[in-house]
Parts: C-alpha cells; sequence; structure tokens
C-alpha cells in the first residue's frame, strides 16, 4: 500500500483519479503502487508549464506516469514536479519494463534526466540534434531547412543562426 | 573491424565467440528493408544465423505531431492525429474526441456513438487486412495481397462515401461525427457485412491450414502471459498470449457494451496464436458492424452546443447568432476548461490512448499520444532471440507495428 505520507496532493481531473508525489520519492511511490496491483505502466511522460497561466504550478516540468490496475480496470495518475537544469528525477525502468523507451523518449523531448537508466540516449530525434523539441520554448517552424547553408550551423550552435 | 559488403549493409566482427565455433557478427537489418513495414533499424548480433541480441533503433518517420498539435485549435488537431497510426485513423480521432470530451464534460448522441463503433470496426477489419496481406507476402503467400486488398479497397470505398477521404478520413470529431451516414453507405455496408464472413474463409482456405505458412510460424516468436503482460504488450500481442484483455469489453467506451461479441485469444503465444486471434477479430468486427447497423438510432450526430461544433450552414442566413458561433469558432476556436484528461480505445494494434493537458486557452498545451506499436515493439528482443533471421522477419509481420505510430 502507498502510504500517505508519500502523497503530497490528490485528486480528480475530469473523472481521472491522481496524486502528486514529491521527485525524489518516485521509485518508492511507484514500487509501492505496483505492489498494490497497479502493474502496468501506460505511459510516462512530461509536461512543460512554461508561462502557464492555469494556475500555480510547483515547478516548469511535470512528469506524469499513468498506471493501471488490470484487476479492478482502475487508472491511477501520478505527477512529480521537477526543476532545475537538466531536470533530473529517477528512473523507474526496472519496475516497469515499457518506462524504459518512455523515458527515453521524455529526455529527447524534455530533457529531463532519469537517473540509473541504463541507456539513456535520444530516441526518435537524430543523435546529433541540439535541443529539446517539445519544450514550449522550443519554435514550431524554429528548424532550418536540410541541407541549406545555415542548416549545419544551426545543427551545431542553434543560437548563432 | 567494419566491411562494406555491398548495398549499404556493413558487417562488424566483434570478437565474441558463438555457441558454433564463430565469431558473433554485428550487422545492420534495415531501415529499409521491405519487411519492417515503414523504416525500422535494428541492429542484429548473429551467430551463425541465429540471433543473440537484437536492437531496434526507431525515428526514421518521426513527424512532430505532438509540437504541431500545441500549435492548433483544439479542432483542427484531429487533423494530425490521422497521421500518426496512417492504417488506423478512426482509433486517433476516438482516443483524442474522448479525451476532449472528458475535458469539455459533454456526451455525444447514441447515433454518432454507433457511427464511431462502425467507422472503427470497419478500419480494425482494414488494418488487419493490410497486416494479413502484407505478412502473406513475407511468409511465401503473395496471393494474400490480392485478396486482402480487394475488400480493403471496398472498405476504403466506404470510407470516401461517408467522409469524402479515403484514408485519412477525420471523421470524428470531438462532439460527434464530421457528417452523417449517407443512405449509400449503409447500403454498402449492408453488402460488405453479408459478404466479409465469405472473404475471411477464403483467407483461411489459403493460410490456417497451408504447411508453410505453419512451419513458418508455429513455435516461432513465443511471448508467455506473463512476460506479455509485465513488457506491457497490449492488443492481439497480449491476446495472442491467452490474456484476454480488450479495452472494448474490460472498460467499454463509446456504447461497446451494448454490442455482443467475444474477445478473441489464443493460448499458442506465437506467430500462428496471433494470425488465429487477428483472424477471429475479423469474424467478430462482422458481428459488431452487422448489430450497429440493425439497430442503428434515429437522432443527431452532433451535440447541440454551438460552443463547440458549428451552426448547421442553413441557420447561418436567418440567424445573427449563428453567424456570431460560425465566426467565433472558425477564427478563435473553442476553449476546453483547465485540466487533463486520458482516454484510451483498443485499435488494431492495441491500447492507442491520448493524453490531453489544458491550460484553459483554444489551444492544448500538451497532446501525448500513447501508441500501441512503440510499447508493442519492445519485447522484440525477447522474441527473435536465438531464432533465425527469417523468423525475425515473421516476428516483426506478426507485431504488427506500423512505423509511423511508433515514431509519430
Amino acid at each position: 500500500m502507498i502510504s500517505d505520507n508519500l502523497i503530497v496532493e490528490r485528486g480528480v481531473s475530469a473523472g481521472d483519479a491522481w496524486i502528486t508525489i514529491a521527485p525524489e520519492n518516485v521509485h518508492s511511490a511507484l514500487g509501492a503502487l505496483k505492489d498494490e496491483g497497479y502493474r502496468l505502466l501506460v505511459f510516462l511522460t512530461c509536461v512543460d508549464h512554461l508561462a502557464d497561466s492555469s494556475g500555480p504550478f510547483p515547478a516548469r516540468f511535470e512528469v506524469v506516469y499513468e498506471l493501471r490496475n488490470m484487476e479492478t480496470r482502475e487508472l491511477i495518475r501520478v505527477r512529480a514536479f521537477v526543476d532545475g537544469d537538466p531536470p533530473r528525477i529517477d528512473s523507474v525502468h526496472d519496475l516497469f519494463p515499457p518506462a524504459n523507451w518512455d523515458e527515453r523518449e521524455t529526455f529527447d523531448m524534455f530533457g529531463v534526466v532519469f537517473a540509473d537508466h541504463p541507456d539513456l540516449t535520444r530516441i526518435l530525434m537524430p543523435d546529433d540534434w541540439v535541443g529539446h523539441p517539445l519544450r514550449r520554448d522550443f519554435p514550431v517552424g524554429g528548424e532550418v531547412v536540410e541541407f541549406s547553408e545555415e542548416h549545419e550551423t544551426w545543427q551545431t550552435a542553434p543560437e548563432k543562426a | 573491424m567494419t566491411t562494406e559488403i555491398g548495398q549499404g549493409i556493413t558487417v562488424t566482427k566483434t570478437g565474441e565467440q558463438g555457441a558454433f565455433g564463430g565469431e558473433l557478427l554485428t550487422i545492420n537489418f534495415g531501415p529499409h528493408h521491405p519487411s519492417t513495414h515503414g523504416v525500422l533499424r535494428l541492429i542484429v548480433d548473429l551467430d551463425g544465423e541465429q540471433v543473440r541480441r537484437l536492437k531496434p533503433v526507431i525515428g526514421y518517420l518521426h513527424t512532430g505531431i505532438e509540437k504541431q498539435a500545441e500549435a492548433l485549435r483544439w479542432q483542427q488537431v484531429v487533423v494530425v492525429t490521422d497521421r500518426h497510426d496512417y492504417l488506423s485513423p478512426p482509433f486517433n480521432n476516438l482516443a483524442y474526441a474522448l479525451a476532449v470530451e472528458k475535458l469539455l464534460g459533454v456526451e455525444v448522441p447514441p447515433r454518432a456513438n454507433a457511427l464511431r463503433v462502425i467507422m472503427c470496426e470497419l478500419t480494425r477489419i482494414s488494418s488487419h487486412l493490410v497486416w494479413l496481406g502484407t505478412s502473406g507476402i513475407e511468409l511465401g503467400a503473395s496471393t494474400m495481397l490480392m485478396y486482402c486488398f480487394r475488400e480493403r479497397d471496398t472498405i476504403l470505398d466506404m470510407n470516401e462515401e461517408i467522409s469524402g477521404f479515403r484514408m485519412h478520413t477525420s471523421y470524428i470529431r470531438p462532439g460527434g461525427v464530421m457528417a452523417d451516414a449517407t443512405p449509400r453507405f449503409l447500403e454498402l455496408l449492408d453488402r460488405f457485412c453479408n459478404q466479409m464472413p465469405g472473404n475471411i474463409d477464403e483467407y483461411e482456405a489459403l493460410l490456417t491450414m497451408n504447411p508453410i505458412f505453419r512451419s513458418r510460424t508455429i513455435g516461432i516468436g513465443r511471448l508467455p502471459a506473463e512476460e506479455a503482460k509485465v513488457l506491457g504488450a497490449t492488443g492481439p500481442m497480449l491476446r495472442g498470449s491467452g490474456v484476454p484483455w480488450d479495452l472494448r469489453k474490460s472498460m467499454p467506451y463509446s456504447g461497446y457494451e451494448n454490442y455482443d461479441f467475444e474477445v478473441a485469444t489464443s493460448d499458442l503465444c506465437d506467430c500462428y496464436g496471433r494470425y488465429l486471434v487477428r483472424i477471429k477479430e475479423m469474424r467478430e468486427s462482422v458481428k459488431i458492424l452487422r448489430q450497429a447497423l440493425n439497430g442503428l438510432p434515429d437522432g443527431p450526430v452532433n451535440i447541440d452546443d454551438r460552443k463547440v461544433l458549428p451552426p448547421p450552414r442553413e441557420e447561418l442566413e436567418t440567424s445573427m447568432e449563428a453567424v456570431i458561433h460560425h465566426f467565433k469558432l472558425f477564427t478563435e476556436g473553442y476553449t476546453v476548461p483547465a485540466g487533463d484528461a486520458y482516454a484510451a480505445v483498443e485499435s488494431g494494434r492495441g491500447e492507442n490512448g491520448c493524453y490531453v493537458v489544458s491550460d484553459g486557452t483554444h489551444k492544448p498545451r500538451r497532446v501525448k499520444f500513447r501508441s500501441a506499436s512503440f510499447v508493442n515493439l519492445q519485447p522484440l528482443e525477447r522474441m527473435a532471440m536465438n531464432h533465425m533471421v527469417a523468423d525475425m522477419v515473421a516476428i516483426i509481420g506478426t507485431a504488427d507495428a506500423v512505423l509511423g505510430d511508433v515514431d509519430r
């Protein structure tokens, strides 16, 4: 059972139950939920709350875990707010094997570093890519046309292009 | 030591000794290999011809759909959802629509639900047909493609009739569906429901007892039920391992609880089991289509909320308010209350879900697609271990990953 002192806040959003936990407790909290029967990690992702006016958020990045109990058919969403440069949180790939690729994707897209991940490399973007595309300060159309003169400069030093 | 052996294939000797007295060879499989159904690259360590290590490399079809969605208004995102799993657009539309409707707190009318079910089941059949046809080619039954694409074309004709598009239909939208079914669509659907069971018998006559097909699939790519669950597999991958988990039955949405159908499972846990599951699913889909067609309720196909959906065209000529709503919707769009929601549907490949976050504006803050193919590709190493290279092709085939869905 997940003990109450791990939970910072709990609530319901549009019918989905969620809890917030402190980022340093993510491994123990998800382990407790797994023992409780939430054995399937449906997805893991991140939300960038840069300049979000819809509420006060404790930190810029919100790492979201959606877990499912296949016996009781319940879902629970676990949030952990992380800050810092780069933002850091523990990996849960040893608890939920599908988290391996999800964490790589979140690292690739948001630059969130998952400590103890066995192979934290880019998964969708090219290996030499600079920046993390799903961050809100990465512009849509911010990519220079490939094979153009500026492309190489932009790839290596985007601030000069 | 790396040597180029022609046609872009490089061979690396690792120096590690294999069980057959030779060294392990690292070869590059793909990304343009025809059996990868898109652009999937595999780095394979071979001992003789047996797979000892396998590492999938993905990202070649990454199109930044999630980033684009953040720059579009809520109703415009539907168009990009079509394009990640390009073999089954209505599932992606439906997952997105259900998530947005959850945030808006609206419920679509029964006729819209029935039309959504019809489109989803048609697409499940067409997606399985593409899988069956292409897998047939890979496993030496090249006639399959002719048969399968013949029926798939009738489904695409129906898509065109109901939505105007053959593949990327964008038919299911938050608040309902694009348009009501035409009488010709219902006629085509009726004919399809009558013909399809006979066609499935034809496919089975070609493959189910075919000695070549059976020897290429039985016992190949075993994935025991417990491992399938731990590795997060969903859809035919999980049901082919004997786990009766189907979101349509387990966590029903869009009125699936009103239809009478069985969840197809197979205890074989191998490529042949997954084949049997998909064939059975096509038969069950035809059953659902028949029930949906016979019990199609009357009534509107959209919610009656002018803040979310535009007013009918004829109202614009008489009502000033309708003109204002129309103008507001097509310039600014609608806003969605702040919060987040997750909705999942059972697509032909497994659980396709959509997680949307709203900050209360007219554009989403975050749209995340949980794609079945992305998760189902991870057990590939486990399944292909110690099999021949040719069996690996069968295993990739029955995993049925659509690379557009993997990379989004």
